[in-house]
């Protein structure tokens, strides 16, 4: 699959505007699996953690979704 | 869990993210891509090289022609009598040096016999030149008629599809003055303006994926050319000859944009190409 631009009824967008979200989701959900297995509070600097993760998933959203 | 190892994870997930996000910026910042890319092709514009109403229109807009075919004509009437004009004056510098030349070999048989001039003779000779080179201007002039005549009428230069036609039958149209323009057939190819700090990246040569606003599957081509002048607006002057230097930011500039040209492989029959199409171009690395 390759998103070179989001086009919203004739306005081009970069695709940064669906991976941020994709990557923001993807994150919660971690969160969200990570605290129902109860592991988050062992987790070192969670939000360096947090924030960390999510950059992660933005990078390899933008390699998935942009055929590189 | 021992310390170590949360402090391991932690740190492991940290260092990736720096990794990535370095990634991220090369890619979008370091690589020779560019969303400004428009698609272009080779624009004829077609004018009658006489003046006159249009007597005849044989195409459409958007038409498709052959190189060749018959576009329009203008009226012929003016240019008819021009030429006839032009034919009775040949016929008549013609008949004008026949009598000359006739005159000067008489004269030159009466030389023998002591009966003329030398000066007479030289005189008649050089009326002979005289007529000779007025029937070669009227030579001339008719060709110019008939040259005119036969531009009356207005075939395509190239093949291509006929683009803007706002000429009807009736409409004058003045010599030299465009009247509508031809997009010619095959000639489409794509310019990207790439940031001046992107340039460095881009070669002569190098693929290219281009891939249209219009969505589809991205066509391939070749960097042929990448410009080398843009317009640099500090070199105006005003009304008194001044130099007009714009004021610029010092802490953000922002990088000017040079166009490369890229040269499309054949493009498949179902791709819809419109020169000013909007197009994202990568190049390979």
């Amino acid at each position: 699959m390759m998103l070179q631009t989001v086009v919203f009824s004739g306005l081009e967008f970069s695709p940064l505007v669906v991976y941020f979200p994709i990557a923001f989701a993807l994150s919660a959900l971690t969160r969200y699996v990570l605290h129902r297995l109860d592991w988050h509070d062992r987790i070192w600097k969670v939000a360096w953690f947090e924030v960390s993760l999510f950059v992660c998933y933005l990078a390899l959203t933008v390699f998935l979704l942009s055929g590189r | 869990m021992a310390k170590s190892l949360r402090i391991t994870v932690t740190v492991l997930v940290v260092l990736a993210a720096i990794w990535a996000g370095r990634w991220v910026w090369n890619d979008y910042m370091h690589s020779p891509w560019t969303r400004d890319g428009r698609i272009r092709a080779d624009i004829v514009t077609v004018a009658p090289d006489v003046s006159g109403w249009v007597t005849t229109l044989n195409i459409a807009n958007d038409q498709p022609v052959k190189k060749g075919d018959l576009l329009f004509s203008v009226d012929q009437q003016r240019y008819q009598a021009a030429l006839n004009q032009s034919k009775a004056n040949t016929e008549n510098a013609l008949y004008s040096w026949q009598l000359a030349k006739h005159k000067y070999e008489r004269r030159t048989a009466l030389l023998s016999q002591k009966a003329i001039s030398d000066e007479d003779l030289e005189e008649s000779r050089i009326s002979t030149e005289i007529a000779k080179a007025n029937y070669d201007l009227a030579v001339a002039q008719q060709a110019a008629a008939q040259l005119n005549l036969d531009r009356t009428h207005v075939f395509a230069p190239v093949s291509g599809h006929i683009i803007n036609l706002n000429l009807r039958q009736g409409n004058y149209v003045g010599q030299g003055a465009s009247v509508f323009a031809i997009v010619q057939s095959g000639s489409f190819y794509v310019t990207g303006y790439f940031e001046e700090t992107k340039i460095p990246l881009v070669r002569l040569g190098q693929q290219a994926k281009v891939t249209l606003l219009s969505g589809g599957k991205p066509l391939s081509g070749r960097v042929v050319s990448v410009g080398k002048a843009i317009a640099n607006s500090n070199t105006q002057s005003d009304g008194q000859l001044l130099p007009q230097i714009q004021q610029t930011f010092n802490w953000v500039r922002l990088s000017q944009r040079i166009p490369v040209d890229i040269k499309l492989d054949p493009i498949r029959d179902d791709v819809q190409l419109s020169a000013g199409m909007t197009a994202t171009i990568h190049l390979t690395q």
